[in-house]
């Protein structure tokens, strides 16, 4: 449905995006994470037309964008990070409104908009002004302004930030029942957990490049078997490297003055690297076995945690 | 989708309409309090009362009497109490402050005039006053371009007339002068703004033209001192002050824009089209319509709350559209220029003062500098608009010369608008 080739972006001397690859298919959520400026804005800008890629192509459905960006708008909807409303209208009307601006007929655009009122569990408070609405209603609103034509690309940038969880889940859910009907998705955000409940593939970016791309456990076989330990312990000035055949049994993801995280390389038995870490040569009070997560990933790429 | 983009930005006033409505408070507003400073409210007609100034003929030919004459003829004489006087004596008066003005008729002025050499009728304005020597000095302009008009179009007659006025010629070449000079008026009647004798023939229409209070154009004698017309300090001022505040409502439209940017909602247009410039013009429309309303309210409210009638409602309506046009096509020339709102609102107000205050809206031009008036607020289409405006309340002013002048500028600032926004685009949205 999308894909984007090797796009770059620069604003002066910053390189927002760099030479940047992926692709969505039919009726697949992609998941861009990565930190804040990291590129994820820059790069749904670029994909619905409202920047120029400095070099780099975007096909949508196969077709070149800049061939016909007419043509790939009407395909798409888009649902800016900003709240992109008018708070002196009701939700209906700023749905009603967006739908005429997309080209549907007053009356289809009425219709739609009380399909999807219903559908963000909107229609008590239809007739109210945005203004009054909670930050998750218009989060909601928002979304749907992006719906009214139907759109087979569905672009959202950081659809959920700055909402309570349950509002957040709200709109995962109506997201989800998106993909169920069809739409294909491209999905920024910086919260890992959402990705990796929403997303199917996912694509890390940093620094305006992608890192590394796959499904959630290709990501995490980055990371070994899976077994990411993180050790707390007063290490004295003491260093990984100086320790006897550490290296050649763990990968060290992150390391601060009281803290160690670890992956495990190869296929080990968990308890054989339990015992291995409570052998090192420091003053050890904690030792503990997680699932890796994105971050883990993000961490092992980067060196930093996704939220520094 | 111009009617969706339209109807959404009304409602987005409708909903909050405060600062809207100072714009268009603010000018009635400041006309009440100017209106009563200088004489209006006092009096159950709001009037300015009859307007005191001295002729003075050093002349002496029957064409000076003539004008003299008109001075205080038929209608003229519900406006004007002129008072003929020697040079000294009116220089004297003026000083006392017991007059607005003086008209001094120089010697030699019908012959040189009928000679077809150039004359200058002189007024001398009382400095202390602001409105009466500004009306008086509008009204000589009306007089000197019915001369000007006759000048042009009788030229041909003036050595007979001069023989006539000289005693030379017999009472039989004298009547078939006249009536042959009748003869071409008559055909020429409507081609002559203003015909100086038209002024005294057709009173009854001009009369109504003072705006304060009949709606014909003839009144009857038995109505005559209740319809009677009579100078209106507030229909004067608020042709002006609309003037003004137009440009800012019309800033506040344009400026717009700039929300529709911080708000992303421009953006979101963008995500949808590829073309930018109808959501432009959907706003430069709204800026016309919401300014056109603000016109309706500010000189048609006012002349409901201040108790007058617009002579020529049509002229004026027709004219403040092309107001409108002008107002709009400048605002949106300067969004296209200034990308920020409080810049481009700075800017604005900056410019709406200095295009009022230079073109007599806030106050009459005769107030300024003579090389200001003379050589640059002439220039200005705030000028054009008060100006003809108040021509309006007297007189069939050329009112469709400024319009077009107003309309042609709207579109010459609308186009070049298009030019930098599509600049600007080009260069990407942001």
């Amino acid at each position: 449905m999308l894909k984007v080739s090797a796009v770059s972006k620069a604003f002066g001397t910053i390189r927002a995006v760099e030479g940047v690859s992926f692709h969505v298919s039919e009726g697949e959520i992609y998941g861009l994470i990565g930190p804040n400026g990291a590129g994820k804005t820059t790069t749904i800008s670029m994909v619905c037309g409202l920047l120029r890629p400095d070099a780099g192509e975007i096909y949508v459905q196969g077709k070149l964008f800049s061939a016909n960006p007419g043509e790939a708008k009407r395909l798409m909807g888009v649902t800016p990070q900003d709240l992109a409303l008018y708070e002196e209208l009701t939700g209906r009307e700023n749905l009603e409104f967006w739908g005429r601006i997309a080209g549907l007929k007053a009356a289809e655009a009425r219709a739609r908009a009380g399909e999807l009122l219903e559908a963000l569990s909107l229609s008590d408070r239809a007739k109210d002004t945005v203004k009054t609405y909670s930050g998750g209603m218009k989060r909601r609103i928002n979304l749907g302004c992006a719906l009214l034509h139907r759109p087979r690309l569905l672009l959202l940038d950081e659809p959920t930030v700055g909402i309570d969880p349950q509002a957040r889940a709200r709109i995962l859910e109506f997201i989800s029942g998106l993909r169920a009907s069809g739409t294909s998705i491209l999905y920024t955000t910086h919260y890992l957990e959402e990705a990796e409940t929403l997303c199917q593939r996912i694509g890390i970016i940093d620094y305006g490049k992608v890192l590394a791309e796959g499904t959630l456990s290709q990501l995490q076989e980055r990371l070994g078997e899976g077994l990411v330990f993180t050790v707390e312990a007063d290490f004295g000035g003491s260093v990984p490297a100086e320790w006897d055949g550490f290296a050649a049994h763990f990968r060290v993801l992150q390391k601060s003055d009281s803290q160690l995280v670890v992956a495990a390389l190869g296929r080990r038995d968990p308890s054989d690297c339990l015992k291995e870490l409570l052998e090192l040569p420091v003053r050890l009070q904690n030792v503990s076995l997680k699932r890796p997560s994105l971050n883990d990933v993000f961490l092992q790429l980067t060196g930093r945690q996704l939220r520094e | 989708m111009l009617r969706a983009l339209i109807s959404k930005d009304l409602r987005r006033v409708w909903r909050n309409p405060m600062p809207w409505l100072l714009n268009l408070a603010l000018p009635i507003l400041i006309v009440a309090i100017i209106g009563i400073v200088f004489g209006g409210g006092g009096g159950n007609d709001n009037s300015l009362g009859r307007i005191k100034f001295a002729v003075v003929d050093e002349d002496k030919s029957p064409l000076a009497d003539f004008l003299r004459g008109a001075a205080n003829q038929g209608k003229a004489g519900q406006y004007l109490e002129p008072v003929f006087l020697e040079r000294a004596a009116a220089e004297e008066q003026l000083k006392e402050d017991k007059l607005s003005a003086v008209l001094v008729i120089p010697a030699g002025f019908a012959s040189n005039y009928l000679g077809g050499r150039k004359v200058q009728l002189e007024l001398v304005k009382n400095p202390a006053e602001q409105i009466h020597p500004a009306v008086l000095e509008e009204l000589l302009e009306v007089v000197v371009s019915g001369l000007n008009a006759i000048s042009r179009n009788f030229k041909a007659e003036f050595p007979a007339w001069r023989e006539v006025i000289q005693g030379n010629g017999d009472y039989h070449d004298a009547a078939r002068l006249i009536e042959r000079t009748g003869d071409k008026l008559q055909a020429a009647r409507q081609y002559l703004f203003p015909p100086l004798v038209g002024y005294t023939n057709s009173a009854g229409e001009a009369a109504p033209a003072a705006g304060a209070g009949s709606n014909s154009g003839a009144s009857t004698s038995g109505t005559k001192d209740k319809a009677a017309p009579k100078f209106n300090v507030f229909a004067y001022l608020l042709p002006g002050m609309a003037g003004m505040f137009l440009l800012m409502l019309a800033s506040q439209g344009m400026t717009d824009l700039h929300r529709e940017l911080s708000r992303r909602t421009f953006e979101r247009y963008h995500t949808l089209h590829e073309r930018l410039l109808p959501f432009v013009a959907g706003k430069a429309l709204f800026t016309a319509v919401i300014v056109s309303m603000g016109a309706a309210i500010i000189l048609g409210g006012g002349q409901w709350l201040f108790g007058f009638r617009w002579p020529r409602p049509l002229e004026l309506g027709l004219l403040t559209l092309a107001y409108v046009c002008f107002a709009t096509g400048l605002m949106t020339l300067s969004v296209a220029f200034v990308s920020d709102e409080h810049r481009a609102a700075t800017l604005n107000n900056v410019l709406s003062m200095i295009l009022s205050m230079a073109g007599g809206c806030m106050f009459p031009t005769e107030q300024l500098p003579a090389v200001m008036r003379e050589y640059f607020s002439r220039l200005l289409p705030t000028y054009w608009f008060a100006t003809t405006a108040r021509e309006l309340l007297w007189w069939q002013a050329p009112w469709h010369i400024a319009a077009a002048k107003l309309v042609g500028l709207g579109a010459v600032l609308l186009g070049l608008a298009v030019f930098v926004f599509k600049r600007r685009f080009q260069k990407g949205a942001r």
